[in-house]
């Protein structure tokens, strides 16, 4: 965001010399803090990787892929970030659309429903979500008095929970970049559809959907990317088979004092974020820019 | 704009140094009397303990009227909560106030922060209440070795004063049940805890496989005390695999306590105090089995390279003294390592120590860190399939 409007400036004022100058310093402070904040520890945490203990090699990663536990644990942790992203996509995009086109003081009380829970901490959502869906919850616990079942529904220790809480935490990610970038679709553009002969539908899938792309794809990789990171959610919402990997991570650093492992082990899950982001990335844009094409 | 855009950023460089400040500075109780003679009070013990090695603590007068420390401070550090808070009254304030130390403490004891501070050569921690898991001889480079000379190596219990470490109180892991959900039966042993046919309901466990878990599963299969180490850890799985579906896991001590007094589960492994808690503080209706109880320590540890090494091993020889040791159990039943050590008559049918009989095991610690990450790959590999 910043770099390119460092550069205009700068390209504006050429003869004054500086790369950057004026507006374009105020991105200085955070370029620094981003240098000593992410790059460097990054780097630290890279060459801890093979370099604790010393002369371990390559022998943490051998470690990491040859553990059945963290193998597993590695594929739950991708697994469950993409049915949390279709999950958020599938409840976010309905409710974005509905934003976009209510009237504006509607929306705003909208936009209030997603961010509400969005300031308040994890930790207490999870844990109320914990309170709602256990075997002595208020869902059970309720159905148990009317007698309209009697044993409690596996409501909670299973894939389902930590679905249900991974998405209601990220779900204002997607919401929002789905949100800003409809609210910027022309409403004209389905009406020429409908005139063209395009029935609701029609319009709304080949004109509107296709114009949202954007908007999904910075929404489903916002969701995915975050979602990698869980571990709070998972472990008291889920069972033992929904661990993700940053609990494993948290685990070695924490309790085994094991730096060495935990930094191959937050090493691979950013090569392979990388690596996931970097090929969906470019196939989305394929995709969105073929959708472009073929509708204007 | 350029002096605005500055005065903006250095705004918040400001803010954010004075923020962080805040948040770190801990208050410290009494403001240090600088004009105090420190180096003299300092060197006393010291030279002490050199001149005549076994004075320090079999001297009595070391114990009920410790040498003078003031002007010196000390950074202690636990766990917090309760626990904390009875060690603060039992041991951090009286010994504040018999020898004039500045005790400054932290909540967040944690292994991890142990090591960051001794490799950057930052050790702000003098001593540190650690878990059975940490402080010893793996962890011989991030530790002070304990001085025996002001510690009483010999009064405290066999397998708790090692090398970097000294026990700080004894607990015990024990079965906690609800006693309103039998019909009045009462579990007898960790196989009762396995049997969800006569003890329905879910089981709490705790998440770690160094924690007691996997011992548990073995004693429940039949296997005596004596021949628990080293550990079957198939066995042990194949045990907990047959109530796989009904365990509940925790891993915090507070978490235990919630889930056993709402009721999420019928049975769990606690740690004695928390159980105790949940009936005693929350007045839930738990009851604990002390039969097959696992003994455990929580650790006193010196991070190598503290400034005040000194004063840390004199203030951790005047704890460990007997007539110290035991004050603890006043305030939570937590139990002395000491074993010549008084305890509080109220709480003494409640504390690990007043409970230990043949059925008793003594986990192995050394045994559990030496094996750690062969124990955390077999039973990670189950838990998560």
């Amino acid at each position: 965001m910043s770099a390119p409007a460092a550069v205009k400036e700068g390209a504006g004022r050429a003869k004054r010399g500086p790369l950057i100058s004026g507006w374009g310093s105020l991105a200085v402070p955070l370029l620094v803090l981003l240098t000593l904040a992410f790059l460097v520890p990054m780097f630290l945490i890279i060459v801890r990787s093979v370099t604790d203990p010393v002369d371990v090699g390559l022998g943490n990663y051998v470690t990491f892929f040859t553990n059945e536990a963290d193998m597993r644990v590695l594929g739950n942790t991708f697994y469950i970030a993409v049915i949390c992203t279709v999950a958020c996509l599938a409840v976010g995009y309905p409710y974005a659309y509905l934003m976009a086109i209510v009237p504006q003081r509607v929306a705003g009380i909208m936009l209030v429903f997603v961010l509400v829970p969005f300031w308040s901490s994890l930790l207490v959502r999870t844990f109320a979500w914990e309170v709602i869906l256990r075997d002595t919850g208020i869902i059970n616990t309720l159905l148990l008095n009317l007698k309209v079942i009697t044993e409690p529904l596996p409501l909670i220790r299973n894939t389902f929970a930590v679905i249900l809480g991974m998405s209601q935490i990220l779900l204002p990610f997607m919401v929002l970049p789905l949100y800003s970038v409809m609210q910027r679709i022309d409403p004209e553009l389905t009406r020429a559809a409908a005139n063209l002969g395009a029935g609701p539908f029609a319009a709304f899938r080949r004109v509107f959907v296709p114009l949202s792309f954007p908007g999904v794809t910075a929404g489903c990789l916002l969701v995915f990317v975050l979602a990698l990171g869980f571990y709070i959610t998972p472990t008291i919402l889920g069972s033992a088979r929904e661990t993700m990997i940053s609990r494993f991570i948290a685990d070695q650093v924490q309790v085994r004092v094991n730096w060495g492992l935990a930094s191959a082990m937050a090493v691979i899950l950013m090569v392979l974020t990388f690596v996931v982001l970097a090929v969906a990335s470019r196939f989305v844009k394929l995709r969105d820019v073929y959708g472009a094409l073929g509708e204007s | 704009m350029q002096i605005r855009s500055r005065s903006i950023a250095a705004l918040f460089v400001v803010s954010a140094i004075s923020g962080a400040c805040g948040s770190s500075a801990t208050p410290a109780p009494t403001a240090a009397p600088t004009a105090a003679p420190t180096a003299a009070v300092t060197a006393a013990p010291t030279d002490a303990a050199t001149a005549a090695p076994s004075a320090a603590y079999t001297d009595a007068a070391f114990c009920t009227k410790p040498p003078s420390a003031a002007g010196q401070s000390l950074t202690v550090v636990s766990y917090g909560g309760a626990y904390q808070a009875a060690q603060d009254k039992a041991w951090f304030q009286p010994y504040a106030a018999a020898t004039g130390i500045t005790i400054t403490q932290s909540q967040d004891s944690a292994n991890a922060t142990i090591k960051s501070q001794v490799e950057s050569g930052q050790v702000s921690w003098d001593l540190v209440d650690v878990g059975n898991d940490f402080g010893l001889d793996a962890n011989a480079n991030l530790l002070e070795p304990i001085d025996y000379s002001l510690v009483p190596k010999d009064q405290i219990l066999p397998g708790f004063a090692a090398t970097y470490r000294v026990a700080a109180i004894t607990y015990g892991i024990v079965m906690a049940y609800r006693s309103d959900k039998f019909a009045g039966a009462v579990p007898q042993s960790w196989a009762d805890f396995f049997d969800t046919t006569k003890f329905p309901g879910k089981r709490g466990l705790y998440d770690y496989s160094t924690g007691g878990v996997l011992e548990i599963a073995l004693l429940a299969d039949g296997v005596a005390p004596k021949d628990l180490y080293p550990l079957d850890v198939p066995r042990a799985l194949k045990k907990l695999d047959t109530i796989k579906d009904s365990i509940v896991w925790w891993s915090s001590g507070a978490k235990s306590q919630e889930q056993i007094g709402a009721g999420e589960v019928t049975m769990s492994m606690m740690w004695n105090g928390r159980a105790w808690s949940a009936k005693h503080v929350d007045s839930k209706p738990v009851e604990i089995q002390w039969n097959q109880q696992l003994m455990v320590a929580d650790y006193w540890v010196v991070p190598k390279g503290t400034p005040n090494k000194a004063a840390a091993m004199q203030m951790l020889g005047w704890m460990s003294c007997a007539n110290n040791n035991g004050a603890v159990s006043k305030y939570i039943t937590y139990g002395p390592p000491n074993k010549f050590a008084a305890v509080d008559p109220t709480n003494k049918p409640d504390l690990a120590v007043s409970n230990i009989n043949d059925t008793t095991v003594t986990v192995n610690d050394q045994y559990l860190v030496t094996n750690a990450s062969q124990l955390d790959e077999l039973y990670n590999a189950w838990k998560t399939k």
